[in-house]
C-alpha cells in the first residue's frame, strides 16, 4: 500500500484547520479507509481534543523522533473507528523538536500501512509550516471569506507552489454564511475562488454544531443531520475521487428548508 | 411654481441617484481592497517603489515626448493569472529628432559635472511635483529646471527595469 499524504494548512490561525482535519479524517475512516492524522502543532496541540482522545495519549511524535518508542506504539486508536488513529504532538516542546527530514521519514513509514496520512499544520509560515509540508505531496488550504484569511491563504499558496514535493493543492472555504453573502456583507464563494484562482474542494457553512461537537470531542461528520457534517463528508468523497456537487447552502439554510426539516423530524419521531 | 416642482423633482431623482451610487456593499469594499493588497503582496511592489518607478519613467519618456506629467498613470493590474504594469501617458507633442539630439549633446557635455548635484536635484523635483498646484505661478521656471534634470537622470540603456517595465511582470 502507498498512502496519500495530505497537509492541511491555512497561514492564518483560527480558520478551522484542526476541525477540518478531524472531520475529513473521520469521514475517510467511516468510508472504510485506513487513516492516520499527525498533529505537527508542537506546543499547541489540539487535534486530540477535537477527537476526544486527550486522555489516551501515552507517546507523542517527539518520543518517536527521539527514539523513546516505536512509531506504532505512539499511534492512538480512535474510540469509535478502528480505521482511524492519531499521532499526537508534544505539548511541552517547541517546533524545533522535530525536523523536516524526520517528518518525511515518519510519513514514508506510515504510507506503507495507511491509505491517508493527514498532517495538521500549525498556523504561520515559519519552521512549523515547513516541517508539516515536508512529507506531503498534496495540500488543502483552509480559508474563510474574510480578508485576512484570504490574504494569508494567498501567501500559503505561493509557498506551496514553490515546493516541488507538493503536486496539487485545493481550497477549502470554511465558515461560509449564506445569509451574509446574500445581503452582500460577505465575499461570496466565487469571489474568493476568483481572487485566489485555486480549485475548490469544499464549502463548509458556519455551523454552531461545530462548537458543541468540539465540546464533546466528537467530529461533526458523525452527526447525520448537520449541514457542516454533510459538507465535510462531501469533501472526503471528493478526496477519494468521487464527483460530488457542492451543497446549495442558500437553499439548505433558508427558512422554508428549516420548516421542512422540522416537520420531517416530527414525522420521523412518530414512527 | 414651475421652479418649485422642478426643484422637488430634482431632489427626488437626486436622492435615488445618490443611494444608487453609494451602494457599494461592504463585500465589494473587501474584495477591492483585497485585490490591491494581494497584487502588492505578490509582486513585492510597494507604493514607494511604484512612485519611484513612475518618476523615473517620466524622466525617460520626456526625452522623447512632451507630456502631461501630472496625468501620467502607472498601475498594477491583474489579467487572469498575470500581473501587468499598465502605463498611460497623455502625450502633448512628440519632440523633433534634432531637438532630442541637441538635448543629448547637452547632456553629454554636462554629465561629468552634474553627477554629484544629481541627488540633490532629485529631492527638489519630488517637492516641486507635490506642491505644483500651490505654485502654479512659478511653474514655467520649474518646468525648464525639470527638463535639465530629466536629461541628467534619464537612463538610455534599453535593458534595465526603468526602460522596460514589462520585465517586472510576475505573479
Amino acid at each position: 500500500m502507498s498512502g496519500r499524504v495530505i497537509v492541511i494548512t491555512s497561514g492564518k490561525g483560527g480558520v478551522g484547520k484542526t476541525t477540518t482535519n478531524a472531520n475529513i479524517g473521520t469521514a475517510l475512516a467511516r468510508a472504510g479507509k485506513k487513516v492516520v492524522m499527525i498533529d505537527t502543532d508542537l506546543g499547541l496541540r489540539n487535534l486530540d481534543l477535537l477527537l476526544g482522545l486527550e486522555n489516551r495519549i501515552v507517546y507523542t511524535i517527539v518520543d518517536v523522533v527521539e527514539g523513546r518508542c516505536k512509531l506504532k506504539q505512539a499511534l492512538v486508536k480512535d474510540k469509535k473507528n478502528p480505521n482511524l488513529c492519531l499521532l499526537a504532538a508534544a505539548q511541552t516542546r517547541d517546533k524545533t523538536a522535530v525536523t523536516e527530514e524526520q517528518l518525511k521519514d515518519i510519513c514514508e513509514e506510515l504510507k506503507k500501512d495507511y491509505d491517508f496520512i493527514l498532517v495538521d499544520c500549525p498556523a504561520g509560515i515559519e519552521q512549523g509550516f515547513q516541517n508539516a509540508v515536508a512529507g506531503a505531496s498534496e495540500a488543502i488550504v483552509v480559508t474563510t471569506p474574510e480578508m485576512s484569511a484570504v490574504r494569508d491563504a494567498d501567501r500559503i499558496i505561493g509557498l506551496l507552489e514553490a515546493r516541488e514535493e507538493i503536486k496539487s493543492y485545493k481550497l477549502l472555504l470554511n465558515r461560509v454564511r449564506p445569509n451574509l453573502i446574500k445581503s452582500n456583507d460577505m465575499m461570496s464563494v466565487d469571489d474568493v475562488v476568483e481572487i485566489l484562482s485555486a480549485d475548490l474542494i469544499g464549502i463548509i457553512p458556519e455551523d454552531t454544531g461545530i462548537i458543541t461537537s468540539t465540546n464533546k470531542g466528537e467530529p461533526i461528520v458523525n452527526d447525520e443531520k448537520s449541514l457542516a457534517g454533510k459538507a465535510y463528508n462531501n469533501v472526503a468523497r471528493r478526496i477519494m475521487g468521487e464527483d460530488v456537487p457542492f451543497l446549495n447552502l442558500e437553499e439548505e439554510t433558508s427558512v422554508m428548508a428549516k420548516v421542512k426539516k422540522f416537520f420531517s423530524g416530527l414525522v420521523g419521531k412518530e414512527k | 411654481m414651475k421652479d418649485i416642482f422642478a426643484e422637488f423633482y430634482n431632489k427626488v431623482i437626486g436622492f435615488f441617484r445618490r443611494t444608487e451610487a453609494q451602494e457599494e456593499s461592504s463585500k465589494d469594499v473587501a474584495r477591492n481592497r483585497l485585490r490591491v493588497v494581494l497584487m502588492q503582496d505578490r509582486t513585492n511592489l510597494t507604493p514607494e517603489l511604484m512612485e519611484k518607478m513612475r518618476k523615473e519613467l517620466i524622466e525617460l519618456l520626456s526625452k522623447y515626448v512632451e507630456m502631461d506629467k501630472e496625468a501620467l498613470e502607472l498601475n498594477l493590474e491583474q489579467e487572469g493569472d498575470q500581473m501587468a504594469l499598465m502605463l498611460s501617458i497623455p502625450v502633448l507633442r512628440a519632440k523633433e529628432e534634432s531637438e532630442i539630439a541637441a538635448e543629448e549633446e547637452d547632456k553629454e557635455a554636462s554629465s561629468a559635472e552634474t553627477d554629484e548635484a544629481e541627488n540633490e536635484s532629485d529631492n527638489d523635483e519630488e517637492d516641486s511635483e507635490e506642491n505644483s498646484d500651490a505654485r502654479e505661478e512659478t511653474d514655467s521656471d520649474d518646468d525648464s529646471d525639470d527638463e535639465d534634470e530629466f536629461e541628467n537622470d534619464a537612463c538610455d540603456c534599453g535593458k534595465c527595469e526603468k526602460c522596460n517595465p514589462t520585465n517586472k511582470k510576475n505573479k
